[in-house]
């Protein structure tokens, strides 16, 4: 596909901006920053209200108990999680850093040292974290945003700060429709990011609170999801919305036998005294200590929730026999399984996309902020760019379908989500064709949709805007048989 | 014998009407029917998905609200005893159950249809259900409302106006997570206008540190001056304990300390929940109406500044200027006009100078015998030149001195030198005799005769003698010859000396005769100078005059208009003052009204 051109294109104007501005020290230390992080991996910042599960969700995901950071004074700090050879981390305020700080890890959640001499203000903390999960990407957890308690008073700069600093976006929030879901409406906006629309995966988090704490409240969440999914509101806000229940999620990943210990006597006990002992966490912690210590039910609270002792009683009961059985469950019925592959097919695999829209937004950033001779070529070359590339123009034309700005017939219409790559990038899924599909079979079915919708681009009977997303579909399919063919 | 604090929120209503308030008139009139009503209203609100209608299912143990995953709650439901359960949709011109509303509409549904959700959510205002409970039985009427942030999702959040028809305000707050800034945002909103809050933070039972929470939520809530009591509840629990008939789960769920509170609010209804409410409704509705006439003593402050009083200080001043102006052009008028003498002296007598000149050339040359008669007219033509271009000079600067003097006055009109100032009044010549015809005696023809023998005759002799040495008679005709030679001699001489005479005597004839007219003319000159000045002196004397007499007259205007204005000012000015003293005290009585230690407002400030 043109993927490779885009991003030359990109780099080359990077570059182009750097020669241009090689005199003023911000603006060239800002573009370097740039080029280096259009070479590194995928930055997806998890932001959200407060307490929405953001570092619950960090934890999930790497598999291990890394967030949140416990350390004086960083309150407002961004923390990024990145693969290294060794735990460490490293601290950064807006004037100095100090690096090597040793990490420790503490019951669930990491531990700093740092170093006397510190500074008090610290905005970001890099922990380099051995983990095979962080290979393709960089987590960032920020702090909460639109918390009246947390140090910034206006949540509006931490979504700008993760617009600049993260290439996409997981917005945790209980609820879809609300008040928790404002700071992403008034997400920032610039000519490159209309162009190249969002970049983010709506999480509705503590799915297992849904009704109540039912027991089916997981499948009852993934309901209200998939509801939102199809809202067209929430379209313009988000590319998806998935439910995710956080502790379960977490504790899948990261369920040991001690707790698997102490969750099978309970799994044990008689089905009514159960019910009544997990009927609130009152009841819970206070019960005797005949099955298991306060400590130990204790941490079976922090680390599941109640709902989750029950889901995991009732998991057990039901013959989850050991520990890896019980732990995929959890995982399953979470739905961090769905969020993962949301991950790769709108981040991971559009990853040169969205290291491009973010580059193209630091140099719009750039262009706008220190004008000067020769800016106004690059910025008509960037605007060329941004309106010619075919990825954001099939970005536009899957926005303009999810939305229903663009209507087209509906079987027509999902196979043409399925040929602009909604469903997946490679053209095996855009052309619906078996894994094991011959490079000649592909051929075939290629051409195939071409002349279809090479048809379709000319029917009289659709309107402009149909026309043209026929032939963005068209384009697109070029773009296949030029690959099979390359 | 009326309540006190009725009292005090009929003042506040009649002051309301005093200041045309005609929307706080109805809603406190509104407020004051509720109060006196017996009945217990409690709004139950909270964002979407926090449990509000399965806190209203749990507290009276029956499904009368649709509960859902989702936003479910679509319209506000009315929750009130009857004897038979029945269950009404409503619609009419406002939302909210108004008295004075008209042409309402009832749609009797079965109870069950609104359980399971009602449909049609944006025809029917809200929902009307009654049925059978003991709790109810006393007057408490329960409001289920949507989510406070529902108006995104659903078209149409919870009408503020709902607020206004309330006793009492029930916000419902998960448990797992601490008030959201909406949340404090709407409490702060309602208590400005019904005092009594409770939060009740509900799903206590999955949540894993509800005390925490709470005591957070309890310390935002004083940090934001909200007097509310948090109540943690689990209607999971409450439900349960109801099907199990478990008392000690009952008490466990948190509803009995929520249900007896209400009571508690309902059973005291009159002699404390209505006091509080009236008291800082009072106080709410006096702070309203202070602002404007606050602001208007405000900007009666800078009134006056701008009317009366400026023109009174402008006028002022161009007394001042005035006063400046008239030593200035008194001066320069007496400088002008003395310049203007000596200048128009000299000039005169330049011209005269010049005229005796070309006369002296004349008579040095010509004849004045022979001239005399030519001469006459030329010189008075002379003279009469000179005299009109130095008149006309003099009239020249006249007006310019008018002119310059007249520039200095502020508004002054042209044209007012009267021109008779420059007639002289008499004819130019009248005072100078007639230039009179020097005597010059005719060289007559006897006279020569007589001159020319008497110079012949020395000739005659001389020579006569002379030759008689040589024997010539005396008279020969050498003698004779030389007699007449001397004899022309004597008669050109004598001829040239009478010349001379006769032009010594015409140049001093004429002397006299311009010095005359100097002497006349420029004394007419000197008179029409004083004139002028006396006249320019007189009209700007006058103009001056009228000049401070209307300035005079518009600093007297101004001054009536400016103590007018002060006195008006002052009148309106002890009117707002009365009338905020009023309110004051209407503030006090107020303040005063708190009976009910237990639940103390934070007291607004006056």
């Amino acid at each position: 596909m043109s993927g490779t051109r885009l991003e030359d294109q990109v780099w080359g104007l990077l570059n182009e901006s750097l020669t241009l501005y090689g005199d003023s020290p911000r603006a060239s230390r800002w573009l370097q920053h740039h080029l280096q992080r259009f070479e590194e991996p995928l930055r997806i910042a998890i932001t959200g209200p407060p307490q929405a599960g953001k570092s619950t969700l960090v934890n999930a995901i790497v598999g291990e108990g890394v967030a949140p950071v416990e350390v004086d004074g960083a309150a407002d700090a961004f923390v990024w999680y990145q693969d290294g050879a060794q735990p460490r981390a490293a601290l950064h305020s807006a004037h100095e850093s100090v690096h090597d700080v040793p990490v420790s890890r503490l019951d669930r959640w990491l531990h700093l040292d740092p170093p006397p001499g510190t500074p008090e203000d610290l905005n970001e903390i890099v922990v380099d974290w051995p983990t095979r999960t962080l290979r393709h990407t960089i987590l960032i957890d920020t702090p909460a945003v639109g918390a009246s308690n947390t140090a910034t008073p206006a949540g509006q700069s931490i979504m700008d700060r993760v617009a600049r600093e993260a290439d996409a976006v997981l917005y945790l929030a209980r609820r879809a429709p609300g008040t928790e879901l404002n700071a992403l409406r008034l997400a920032p906006e610039t000519p490159v990011s209309r162009f190249a629309p969002v970049n983010t995966i709506l999480v509705l988090s503590r799915a297992d609170e849904v009704g109540g704490g039912r027991v089916d409240a997981l499948l009852a969440a993934k309901q209200i999801a998939r509801r939102h999914r199809r809202d067209v509101r929430m379209r313009a806000l988000c590319q998806n919305v998935i439910a995710v229940a956080g502790l379960m999620a977490e504790a899948g990943r990261t369920m040991r036998e001690p707790q698997y210990a102490a969750l099978a006597p309970l799994a044990a006990i008689e089905r009514s005294q159960l019910d009544e002992l997990l009927l609130s966490t009152d009841r819970f912690l206070g019960a005797s200590d005949t099955v298991a210590t306060l400590a130990v039910r204790q941490d079976l609270l922090n680390r599941l929730g109640i709902v989750g002792v029950r889901l995991a009683t009732t998991l057990i009961r039901q013959g989850c026999g050991d520990l890896g059985a019980l732990a995929s469950q959890l995982m399953r019925r979470s739905g961090l399984a769905e969020l993962r592959e949301s991950i790769r097919q709108l981040f991971v695999e559009r990853r040169g996309l969205l290291k491009a829209r973010s580059a193209l937004l630091a140099l719009e950033f750039v262009l706008g902020a220190e004008p000067r001779p020769g800016s106004d070529r690059l910025a008509a070359e960037l605007e060329r760019t941004v309106a010619g590339a075919h990825e954001f123009r099939e970005l536009r034309l899957m926005a303009a379908l999810r939305s229903g700005r663009t209507r087209l017939p509906s079987a027509l219409e999902t196979e043409a989500q399925r040929l602009i790559g909604m469903e997946g990038t490679d053209v095996s899924t855009r052309l619906a064709a078996d894994e094991q599909a011959t490079g000649a079979q592909l051929w075939t079915l290629g051409t195939q949709a071409l002349d279809r919708w090479l048809e379709h681009a000319e029917n009289p009977l659709f309107s402009h805007a149909q026309q043209g997303a026929a032939r963005t579909v068209v384009r697109s399919c070029e773009g296949m048989l030029a690959e099979l063919a390359g | 014998m009326v309540p006190l604090w009725l009292d005090v929120l009929d003042d506040t209503i009649r002051a309301c009407a005093a200041q045309s308030r005609a929307d706080l008139v109805h809603q406190l009139q509104q407020k004051r029917a509720q109060l006196l009503d017996p009945k217990l209203r409690v709004l139950v609100v909270g964002e979407a998905g926090q449990g509000k209608s399965q806190l209203i299912n749990a507290m009276l143990n029956a499904p009368v609200c649709a509960v859902g995953d989702d936003s479910t709650t679509t319209v506000p439901s009315v929750i009130q005893h009857a004897d038979a359960p029945c269950a009404a949709l409503v619609t009419g011109p406002t939302a909210v159950p108004d008295r004075d509303a008209a042409a309402t509409e009832r749609v009797a549904v079965p109870i069950e249809q609104l359980a399971s959700g009602v449909s049609g959510a944006g025809k029917f205002h809200r929902a009307e259900i009654g049925i059978p409970r003991e709790l109810l039985t006393a007057g408490l009427v329960l409001i289920d409302t949507p989510g406070l942030d529902a108006g995104w999702a659903t078209g149409g959040g919870l009408d503020a106006a709902w607020v206004g028809h309330t006793d009492a305000v029930l916000l419902v707050s998960d448990a797992n997570r601490l008030l959201s800034d909406v949340e404090l945002a709407f409490l702060a909103y309602a208590v400005r206008t019904c005092p009594q809050v409770i939060v009740a933070l509900s799903k206590i039972d999955i949540a894993t540190q509800w005390r925490r929470t709470a005591e957070q939520n309890r310390e935002r809530l004083a940090d934001a001056g909200i007097p509310a009591t948090v109540i943690p509840v689990s209607a999971t629990l409450r439900l349960r304990a109801a099907r199990t008939n478990d008392r000690k789960l009952n008490a466990e769920s948190g509803f009995p300390e929520l249900v007896a509170r209400l009571q508690h609010d309902l059973r005291t209804k009159s002699e404390s929940l209505a006091p509080h409410t009236a008291r800082t409704i009072a106080g709410t509705v006096v702070e309203q109406l202070c602002v404007p006439l606050r602001a208007r003593r405000f900007a009666l402050d800078g009134a006056l500044v701008s009317g009366a009083a400026s023109e009174l200080s402008e006028a002022q001043r161009q007394l001042d200027d005035l006063r400046r102006l008239s030593t200035r052009w008194q001066n320069s008028l007496s400088d002008q006009i003395s310049d203007l003498s000596s200048d128009i002296e000299h000039d005169l007598r330049d011209r005269t100078r010049r005229i005796m000149r070309r006369v002296d050339e004349v008579f040095d040359a010509a004849d004045p015998g022979a001239v005399w008669e030519t001469f006459r007219p030329w010189l008075e033509e002379n003279l009469v030149e000179a005299a009109e271009a130095n008149f006309g000079w003099l009239v020249d600067r006249s007006n310019w001195i008018a002119e310059k003097i007249a520039a200095s006055f502020p508004g002054y009109r042209h044209s007012i030198i009267p021109e008779s100032t420059f007639q002289i009044g008499h004819d130019l010549f009248d005072g100078v005799a007639d230039l009179e015809r020097p005597n010059i005696g005719r060289f007559t023809f006897t006279q020569k005769v007589y001159t020319g023998l008497r110079g012949s005759y020395g000739g005659v002799v001389m020579f006569g003698l002379a030759t008689s040495l040589a024997g010539l008679p005396l008279i020969n005709v050498v003698s004779l010859g030389a007699g007449a030679l001397f004899g022309g001699k004597s008669l050109k001489d004598e001829g040239e000396s009478r010349l001379l005479r006769r032009q010594g005597l015409a140049k001093a004839a004429v002397q006299r005769h311009v010095e005359d007219f100097f002497l006349s003319f420029s004394k007419d000159c000197k008179d029409v100078t004083r004139q002028v000045q006396r006249k320019l002196r007189d009209h700007f004397a006058a103009l001056a005059e009228d000049l401070q007499e209307s300035i005079l007259e518009s600093a007297r205007t101004a001054k009536q208009v400016a103590d007018r204005d002060l006195s008006e000012r002052d009148r309106h000015d002890r009117e707002l003052q009365r009338e905020l003293e009023d309110l004051r005290r209407l503030h006090d009585r107020a303040n005063a009204l708190a009976v009910v230690p237990a639940t103390t407002t934070k007291a607004v400030a006056a």
